[in-house]
């Protein structure tokens, strides 16, 4: 039996503890350049108090972290918790993506993304101030100096993320995180195909640019340029990977 | 190999599994269409007794063909007696049980279930032909991302409804991008109203409508009968 929006309103919870939900949040959290190497996290009863869980289940999450060489915890005065490393793209995890997402659904993912992107950059124009440009500029190039594929999603999602920052509107900016959560690590690991940060740079140089004059119209078009070139490099993945042409096609990445 | 041969030898590949599809479907509404026959000796208008043995029908084609996700019958509205249910359609869940889908087919309550206006019932009643709609949100139905194909029946001479299936789009993929991969030119299976089906690459996205007809952009029509199913590919300038 079934009602209308079932899949809706029934779907499935993450089956994930609440631990490993944590340890997951703050990888993600550093994944996009939320929280940085250095920084410290807040003290443990605040963490508990904030994700809601007992200190025996923050513990266990922490020491999880601690495991992975993702943070390191420092006794005395000035300890806590510090973000140590950058944690690695889980390959496996990102290539089961490629080959449980269908087309459809990545196809719809650059739409909801497209959209979002659209009102984001139509607001950063009218909104945006020198010192949000200035700030842009440098997290634009950021991407082509980065040196790895875990850095280079970071820069990637800071400058879009940025970029939604610089509307004001929060809810904007919730969304291009959940976005951002999706899809940056799935562009950037190099599973079949390399994905280039210079023309993706260049891309995001332009759109400051356009923010920097004012200018929705042509900001708007180059916006969603650039997410549909993202896209045709997720699908062409997702083509690779799943539906190789021969052997060689899916075990080697190409430029 | 030149990108036309490739294009044939897509197409050839294609085309059978499609009146595969095609041959299930009319089998089905034929075997709806003998049941019907059967209970309603000297009635012109569906009640439930009368209905007794479709749910079977639906329960057996889903069983034997995977790639439909559901299957069943909808009848005309002026087909079926006062207070008669005009629809019988099973799915299966995500976990491949076999379960009734339910609709709200109450005119005017904001989740009515209009399936009468919906092509995949009004084309194959006003042609008498079976045909595919798709891909479309099946909103207020299985609320999936689908093509439905149908074949009409009917009685006595009178058009009686349609009986069909749905594949979601997921579950297609898979079986026609094997196909389409082997074109190495951008290339996409389209259908009767230019709406791309799927793809080989990231130039055609499902969903999109195909509007400008460039030079370099040709097509092929596959061999299915009514169902307006073409394959369309650019060449390199």
């Amino acid at each position: 039996m079934s009602t209308p929006f079932q899949s809706q309103i029934y779907r499935s919870l993450p089956e994930i503890e609440r631990a490993d939900a944590i340890v997951d949040r703050i990888t993600k959290a550093i994944t996009l350049g939320l929280l940085k190497v250095g920084e410290r996290l807040p003290p443990e009863a605040a963490l508990s108090e904030m994700f809601g869980v007992g200190g025996a289940t923050l513990r266990e999450a922490l020491a999880e972290l601690r495991e992975q060489g993702v943070v390191e915890t420092r006794r005395g005065r000035s300890g806590g918790t510090f973000v140590v490393t950058q944690p690695r793209h889980q390959t496996d995890t990102i290539r089961d993506w490629f080959l449980s997402t269908s087309i459809s659904e990545i196809r719809d993912i650059g739409d909801e993304h497209a959209a979002v992107a659209a009102a984001i950059i139509r607001l950063a124009c009218e909104r945006a101030e020198a010192h949000d440009i200035e700030r842009l500029h440098e997290l634009a190039r950021a991407l082509v100096l980065a040196t790895s594929p875990e850095v280079r999603a970071v820069a990637d999602s800071r400058f879009h993320i940025e970029l939604a920052v610089s509307a004001q509107s929060p809810r904007l900016a919730n969304a291009e995180i959940r976005l951002q959560e999706e899809t940056v690590q799935q562009l950037w690991t190099p599973l079949a195909i390399v994905f280039d940060p210079e023309p993706a740079t260049a891309e995001h140089l332009e759109l400051v640019r356009a923010v920097a004059q004012d200018q929705p119209a042509k900001a708007g078009h180059l916006v969603l340029e650039h997410i549909r070139r993202n896209i045709f490099h997720l699908i062409d993945t997702k083509l690779t990977l799943g539906y190789a042409r021969s052997k060689q096609d899916a075990n080697e990445p190409r430029e | 190999m030149n990108p036309e041969n490739e294009i044939v030898q897509a197409a050839n590949a294609l085309t059978p599994w499609f009146n595969g599809v095609a041959t299930e479907i009319r089998e089905l509404s034929k075997n709806v269409a003998a049941l019907l026959e059967r209970s309603l000796v000297g009635k012109s208008k569906v009640n439930t007794a009368a209905m007794v043995g479709l749910d079977e029908l639906s329960r057996e084609f889903l069983t034997k063909n995977s790639f439909a996700v559901g299957a069943g019958t909808f009848f005309a509205a002026d087909s079926v007696e006062e207070g008669g249910r005009p629809l019988e359609w099973w799915s299966r869940n995500s976990s491949g049980a076999i379960g009734r889908l339910k609709f709200d087919l109450t005119p005017g309550s904001d989740r009515y279930y209009d399936y009468q206006k919906l092509p995949f019932f009004s084309t194959a009643a006003s042609t008498g032909e079976q045909t595919v709609w798709g891909p479309y949100i099946d909103y207020l139905g299985a609320e999936e991302y689908v093509l439905t194909f149908t074949a009409p029946f009917s009685l006595r001479g009178n058009f009686m409804g349609v009986a069909g299936c749905d594949i979601r789009h997921r579950d297609l993929e898979p079986l026609i991008m094997p196909h389409l991969r082997l074109i190495r030119t951008n290339a996409a299976l389209i259908n009767a109203s230019d709406r791309v089906i799927l793809g080989n690459s990231g130039m055609y996205l499902v969903g999109e409508r195909i509007k400008s007809e460039s030079p370099r952009q040709h097509r092929l029509a596959l061999d299915v009968p009514h169902l307006g199913l073409s394959l369309i590919f650019t060449t390199q300038p």
